[in-house]
């Protein structure tokens, strides 16, 4: 694994190319630029390692989660949110065979020259366009050749054939106040309209059930849909005014991903693995990858582990001290202390930084996605400190042939 | 020209401040063919004589005036930075915001500024939209393109501070909800916040948070 600056004479250009080309409209974030000045390169031998690890990881968190949504007492030790908890037997009617199952594996190296996973992002991972579009615009400006790339667009876009109409139509459902949101939307929704699909972009509201079929309320745009693309998080969506967020539970059109993403996506999902390994279900893959995780029993943290929030999103409250800013980590440990529920802990694994040619070093996470049990590309980000948040910079990843 | 190019024109290579442009009223040109609109209309600065070396500039009014103020004080040696954020709606759609009038009126505004010569370090102008917080929607079908500036949108108290800069000037009506967090936090490390309605001479203000938002959650 190496990385590879691009020319400092070319970055603008391959800046304005991120943004326009590549769907970046996101490369700042306060005083950071988050759109890395290097590509990262896998060696084949990684490549192939990290392909079998995640779909193994994959075929794990698929059964486990068939498994848990049959069993609802299993289920509850994730201390799933109350209305979600609700609506669990709603998802009874789920068939994988109906919808399409996308996650994204995070893995890290660490100093111990192993991976190390510390999440699944199971309900709304992000990155497409950086993992679809960004490597192929990086390689024509690093000049080295022979080297290839897994597009997640592509693969997504073949499961889509397979499963849906080419006149059938797709509804992007985000959060349309953020623009970061629209960006991922927006890609995914370009590339199958060329395809010949309906894309229609709205709001979580904008979808209204009937006879467990969902249908656009958008003026102009009633219609009925034949597959829910949704980027909302469960957690987000079962906020929402009026309660028509039951019918995505219970609804038989397609979606990506049905809601039965929520037992993977809470981090307490490593408390049940002891009740699935007796019902026979196989976690060895991730025993072995994910650090050892605990639930916050007292709060007195232990030398050489970590609070993280139960579920956290983009590396926020995860308690690595020489990683948070200003008051951070005291505020971090005073809402474990208010709502220890809402956290966990974790054996704090050590990251073991990638050293550029022009003496930096930077903490590297590789996501590592699936779509339908396959791996589907890698969208990666990169760190000057061991944590990827959102000061983080987006980074392509190339592999040698 | 296109997007791109228009882009270019208020973000050029090794410019000051251009890393805060938000490039998705850019790209949205190129998707939807905009023109130039024809009632654009030349502003004159007259609450300041002329450029201040100690102040930037966060111009807090309706996208079409906020454009033309930002060309205005390009003049003063401003340069005017966009952080326009708000998406378009799914066609047919009702929206809650206008963006089609910003990304026509940024074609406007880079004819003219593509001929004036600013500095490379000139001090930014920050372009916001006043109405980016209407999310009133009397049906549901309406599309919500509103949206909020957040801190991550611009850059930091200690960032103004390197670079000289510790009084921010607000041209606008009032202080925006939003747009209060963030003063407040600049505030809190030695900037100064002044007002004006772009046309009287800026008046300093402190901010204060209201009881209601003493009692806000802390964000980590």
């Amino acid at each position: 694994m190496k990385l590879i600056k691009i020319p400092e004479d070319r970055y603008y250009d391959y800046k304005i190319q991120a943004m326009f080309d590549c769907y970046k409209w996101d490369p700042q974030f306060c005083d950071n630029n988050t759109l890395s000045k290097y590509v990262l390169i896998l060696s084949k031998e990684e490549n192939e390692e990290l392909v079998k690890l995640t779909q193994n990881l994959d075929k794990e968190t698929i059964i486990a989660e068939e498994y848990l949504n049959k069993n609802i007492k299993i289920a509850k030790k994730l201390s799933l949110p109350k209305k979600i908890l609700e609506q669990i037997p709603s998802m009874q009617n789920y068939d994988k065979t109906q919808n399409i199952r996308l996650m994204r594996y995070d893995f890290h190296p660490s100093i111990n020259g192993n991976w190390v996973v510390t999440e699944v992002n199971s309900d709304c991972p992000g990155g497409f366009a950086e993992s679809s579009l960004l490597p192929n615009v990086a390689r024509e400006f690093i000049d080295i050749p022979n080297l290839e790339y897994n597009s997640f667009g592509e693969r997504m876009v073949e499961v889509i054939n397979k499963k849906l109409n080419k006149k059938g139509t797709i509804m992007m459902i985000h959060c349309t106040c953020f623009s970061d949101d629209r960006q991922v939307m927006q890609y995914m929704g370009d590339r199958l309209k060329k395809e010949g699909y309906n894309i229609i972009y709205g709001a979580a509201d904008h979808i209204n059930f009937k006879n467990k079929k969902a249908y656009c309320i958008l003026e102009n745009n009633q219609t009925s849909i034949d597959l829910i693309f949704r980027f909302t998080p469960l957690e987000w969506l079962i906020q929402m005014n009026p309660r028509r967020w039951d019918g995505y539970f219970s609804s038989l059109t397609k979606s990506c991903n049905h809601p039965i993403s929520i037992y993977a996506q809470s981090k307490r999902f490593p408390f049940v693995w002891d009740d699935l390994e007796k019902a026979g279900i196989d976690m060895k893959t991730w025993r072995s990858l994910l650090p050892e995780t605990f639930e916050v029993k007292n709060t007195t943290l232990k030398d050489g582990y970590i609070y993280k929030p139960v579920y956290g999103r983009v590396g926020e409250k995860i308690s690595i001290k020489e990683a948070c800013k200003d008051d951070e980590y005291e505020k971090i440990l005073k809402d474990v202390k208010k709502h220890p529920k809402q956290y966990l802990m974790q054996k704090k694994f050590e990251s073991n930084p990638l050293k550029t040619e022009d003496g930096k070093q930077y903490h590297i996470c590789i996501g590592s996605y699936t779509i339908e049990g396959e791996h589907a590309g890698y969208y990666a980000r990169m760190s000057q400190y061991p944590r990827i948040d959102s000061y983080a910079e987006d980074i392509p990843v190339l592999i040698e042939k | 020209m296109n997007g791109k190019d228009i882009f270019k024109i208020y973000a050029p290579n090794g410019a000051k401040w251009i890393d805060w442009v938000r490039p998705v009223p850019f790209v949205a040109i190129d998707i939807y063919n905009r023109k130039p609109i024809s009632d654009w209309c030349d502003r004159k600065i007259v609450f300041i004589k002329k450029y201040q070396q100690d102040s930037a500039i966060f111009v807090d009014l309706p996208g079409k005036e906020s454009i033309e103020f930002g060309i205005a004080l390009s003049y003063l040696g401003y340069r005017p930075i966009p952080v326009f954020n708000g998406t378009d709606e799914q066609q047919g759609c009702i929206a809650t915001n206008n963006t089609y009038l910003i990304e026509s009126c940024l074609i406007n505004g880079s004819e003219i500024l593509k001929n004036i010569n600013l500095k490379n370090d000139a001090n930014p102008a920050f372009l916001l939209d006043s109405y980016r917080i209407n999310r009133y929607r009397s049906k549901e079908s309406i599309f919500d393109n509103s949206w909020d500036l957040y801190k991550q949108d611009v850059p930091s108290a200690e960032y103004f501070k390197q670079n000289n800069i510790d009084k921010i000037i607000v041209i606008g009506d009032t202080i925006n909800q939003d747009i209060k967090k963030i003063l407040l936090n600049f505030q809190s490390k030695g900037i100064e916040i002044y007002i004006t309605d772009g046309y009287a001479c800026p008046k300093r203000i402190i901010l204060k948070k209201t009881i209601k938002e003493k009692f806000e959650k802390e964000e980590i």
